[in-house]
């Protein structure tokens, strides 16, 4: 099908354009973008700013700053313990279970936890938490409570208590190992005498404010001499009010405490306080294709996400890439090149090796990055933010790579069509980027509509602009999220071939009677009137006549 | 095969506008061949068509005894009049790929730019960029990109234009070269006086149609006699009085040389006389054939189309010699 003379055209466009600037820029634009992203990660997690904070606590004894600081501890402790995958398993069953099942069961779970830890501070969490939670159970079961069941409320907080000084113990770094960044490698807490005051201090407030406007306390909170009562004059003051991360993280533990001493107060059992306390809340889930529910994780919303980057990168190669071809083709027209080449090849053969040797050229540029883009998912540190979202999966998922690299070539070919027959009939730079701008313009529109079509992929917005065939390939792209139903992969592949087909026999009329003319560049009425001529015809071109 | 090209009764129209107006011409292989005319004339039409670059709309061309002008792409070389290089591509590779485009196979085609290149003097340049090279080397480039592949038929489409005397002695004698080597060789150009210097048959083309050809000799001797003239002064009334009494018909003025074309009948003595009479200092005066120049202004008034001085004056040819090519 691709005769000699095409193909040499193709290869001597690839070889040149494979030595310009534009495409090494392109080449490592990727792996340097990767490369900040994961730098600034690290970074992030390393250098994260701890935020100290102080408490003036009016309650006796200060009572209350005394069990959140315990309650923290704890809290960060049975959330690194929630992410133990086989314990939730036993958890899941737990009031019908006795103390001797519950045994078996740690023991036997035991070794498939430490093999899931994501690395060595998370295994030896974990391995202290069986030992522990194993000598709990040992004891109940020495003590002939074997066949009883298991309180399990109860029991947690007994081996969550004894975990905290394993806890304490740890640095800031190791505990944001845990789990994505435990909230104590957040916050600090500040002892009052380390300000130099105390709780009766009449100056405490002004030294405490003093404090924050040195910058060497993010907040400190004061706490009202009696808290079960009502939170009235609980105060919180900082100069970042737009960061509530800390002041929310504080009254949750706040909320426990107080609850739990009301709780005795009123006389209820635990349990009874539990149900009473616990919120309706909605799971997220999604349906899978094969028509089943499936739990929500960061890793399936950045799958949904996802498209959103592929598009980009899509629209960029798409761009870069057909920018090419108009170049070259101007380039072609304005060196006075064009004629002698027609005098070796027909114009039929170097617009088809020109679309082809750029072709190629992109294809090598979006196969470097999908290759980019699956190397760096190996350099993402473990624990960050960014493994959360298993990048790794959904590069890799053929769905994904390979709808971008086939989205491309068919992105490519459309824009191509319409710009190397407008690129034809210029001859100059500067008169094709006029001709250009309402292609451009176009192009924006898959840009504008990226966001609301992945937050709705099949939605009517979304359908409707992939049957526009200059947005398809994005469109699709951008819907793979979804993923659309695979009648809709079938339709637009039809309507992409067609089109294709359409529009290269057009741009090959133009481009015949475009590459030879001279002078100034017709109208795009003008342009559209060459169209119906019959093929092979030079069609009337008003001013085109050669000189000489 | 007698004639390398053959075109019979052929016209290309662009719209309204005729740009080759039933064109019937046999060009003798081995010859060297001008077609001459001034601008617009459809020189340039003619040559496109017989590369197929553009297709005729009526009448039949044949190329290297073939009816098929694709099939013969491969044999011919055409350097048109609007030449460039791709600027960032190195010269070998330039001249390399012009030949492949042609039908040479790589390594063969490689092998031949970098002879043809060093044999003429452009071989410190083979591995530079073309942007580097002067315009006199780039058009030495263009030109072995056109000869590369050993083109039976070679088409120059204003060859002359733009070169300085170096290199336009050096086209000169590289169209004679190719002559001898048995290649036939096609040139337009609207200087006569280069034509008229190394055809062997000339063509001329005036408003879309032919309008003389033939060999040198029998253009020459179908068009009769000029008288050349140089002189000091101003020679306009000297001239003017020629014309009145009716001894020439035409003149030629070039400010230090005139050619003036005899009425009929008229002896040369006369116009001597005449000339001497009015008191021009005149240092040469010599009778013979009429210049290709003024052939073809004699032609074109006998065919009754008129033609705009401007077309052929001296200024015109100065202005394409002294670099002025677009």
């Amino acid at each position: 099908m691709i005769d000699r003379k095409t193909w040499l055209v193709a290869r001597r466009e690839f070889v040149e354009n494979v030595r310009t600037k534009t495409f090494w820029i392109g080449i490592f634009i990727l792996p340097v973008i990767y490369g900040i992203a994961i730098g600034a990660n690290v970074l992030m997690s390393r250098a994260k700013e701890v935020r100290s904070y102080a408490v003036l606590d009016r309650s006796e004894g200060q009572w209350l700053s005394k069990a959140i600081e315990a309650r923290g501890d704890q809290g960060d402790v049975m959330s690194a313990v929630d992410t133990i995958e086989a314990f939730k398993g036993i958890e899941k069953e737990v009031e019908t279970r006795t103390h001797s099942e519950m045994l078996a069961a740690l023991r036997s779970s035991r070794s498939a936890a430490l093999e899931a830890a994501a690395n060595d501070t998370q295994r030896g969490f974990f391995e202290r938490y069986f030992e522990i939670a194993e000598a709990a159970l040992q004891k109940r079961v020495d003590a002939g409570e074997g066949d009883q069941k298991v309180a399990m409320m109860a029991f947690a907080q007994e081996v969550g208590l004894q975990m905290v000084p394993v806890y304490q113990e740890m640095t800031p770094q190791e505990r944001s190992l845990l789990k994505g960044g435990l909230d104590r490698s957040k916050y600090r807490f500040v002892p009052l005498s380390e300000i130099g005051t105390a709780v009766d201090d009449p100056e405490a407030e002004k030294k405490l404010n003093d404090w924050i406007t040195d910058g060497k306390l993010f907040a400190w909170f004061e706490i009202p001499a009696q808290p079960v009562e009502s939170d009235e004059n609980a105060r919180y003051i900082s100069n970042n009010l737009t960061d509530g991360e800390l002041r929310s993280w504080y009254s949750g533990n706040a909320t426990d405490v107080v609850r739990r001493r009301r709780i005795e107060e009123v006389a209820l059992t635990e349990l009874e306080a539990k149900w009473i306390s616990d919120p309706f809340s909605f799971d997220k889930s999604m349906v899978t294709k094969t028509g089943e529910t499936e739990d929500v994780g960061a890793d399936k919303t950045a799958a949904q996400f996802a498209p959103v980057a592929f598009v980009y990168l899509l629209w960029i190669a798409v761009f870069t890439a057909a920018q090419m071809l108009l170049t070259n083709t101007v380039e072609e027209k304005s060196n006075r090149l064009i004629e002698v080449l027609l005098s070796s090849v027909s114009p039929m053969q170097l617009m088809s090796g020109k679309v082809l040797g750029i072709a190629a050229t992109g294809l090598t540029l979006v196969g470097s990055w999908v290759v980019t883009a699956i190397v760096g998912t190996w350099f993402i540190p473990e624990g960050s933010k960014l493994a959360e979202f298993q990048l790794g999966q959904i590069i890799a998922d053929p769905l994904y790579f390979g709808s971008f690299i086939a989205y491309f070539l068919a992105g490519y070919l459309i824009y191509g069509a319409v710009l190397v027959a407008l690129g034809s009939v210029c001859n100059s730079l500067k008169e094709a980027q006029n001709l250009m701008q309402p292609v451009f313009i176009l192009l924006i529109v898959p840009l504008i509509a990226m966001i609301p079509v992945v937050q709705e992929p099949n939605g009517m917005v979304a359908r409707i602009l992939t049957y526009i065939p200059l947005f398809t390939p994005f469109l699709m792209m951008n819907r793979a999220g979804g993923p659309p139903p695979a009648w809709e992969y079938i339709a637009t592949t039809i309507l992409i071939v067609v089109t294709l087909w359409f529009a290269f026999r057009m741009a090959a009329k133009v481009f015949r009677v475009g590459i030879l003319m001279t002078g100034k560049p017709p109208k795009i009425g003008e342009i559209l009137r060459w169209l119906r001529a019959p093929v092979g015809a030079v069609p009337d071109t008003g001013r085109s006549e050669p000189s000489s | 095969m007698q004639h390398a090209l053959v075109l019979d009764r052929v016209s290309k129209r662009f719209g309204d506008h005729t740009a080759v107006d039933d064109l019937s011409l046999e060009i003798p292989t081995g010859s060297i061949y001008g077609f001459i005319g001034p601008n617009g004339a459809g020189k340039t039409t003619t040559i496109r068509m017989i590369m197929s670059i553009f297709f005729p709309d009526q009448g039949t061309i044949r190329v290297l005894d073939s009816d098929d002008p694709e099939s013969v792409k491969d044999r011919l070389g055409y350097l048109p009049e609007e030449k460039g290089l791709y600027k960032s591509m190195k010269v070998h590779e330039l001249v390399s790929y012009f030949g492949q485009l042609k039908g040479l196979a790589k390594g063969q085609a490689d092998d031949r730019a970098r002879e043809l290149l060093v044999r003429y003097g452009l071989g410190d340049w083979l591995n530079k960029k073309c942007q580097t090279l002067s315009k006199g080397m780039g058009q030495k480039v263009q030109l072995l990109g056109t000869l590369l592949h050993d083109p039976e038929l070679v088409i120059l489409d204003e060859p002359f234009s733009g070169l300085d005397p170096v290199n336009m002695e050096l086209m000169r004698d590289t169209i004679l070269d190719m002559k001898r080597d048995g290649r036939t060789v096609i040139f337009s150009t609207h200087v006569m006086t280069q034509a008229e210097e190394i055809c062997d048959y000339v063509m001329m083309i005036h408003r879309s149609r032919k309008v003389l050809d033939g060999t040198m000799e029998q253009v020459r001797a179908q068009r009769g006699q000029g008288i050349r003239v140089a002189y000091e002064g101003d020679g306009r009334a000297a001239f003017d009085g020629l014309k009145t009494q009716g001894l020439v018909t035409r003149v030629n003025d070039a400010g230090k040389q005139a050619e003036l074309t005899p009425g009929e009948g008229t002896d040369p003595q006369q116009i001597l006389a005449s000339l001497v009479a009015s008191g021009l200092r005149i240092r040469h005066f010599d009778l013979r054939e009429a210049s290709l120049h003024e052939i073809f202004v004699r032609t074109v008034k006998e065919s009754g189309q008129p033609i705009a001085e401007e077309e052929l004056s001296a200024t015109d040819v100065a202005r394409k010699i002294g670099g002025g090519a677009r």
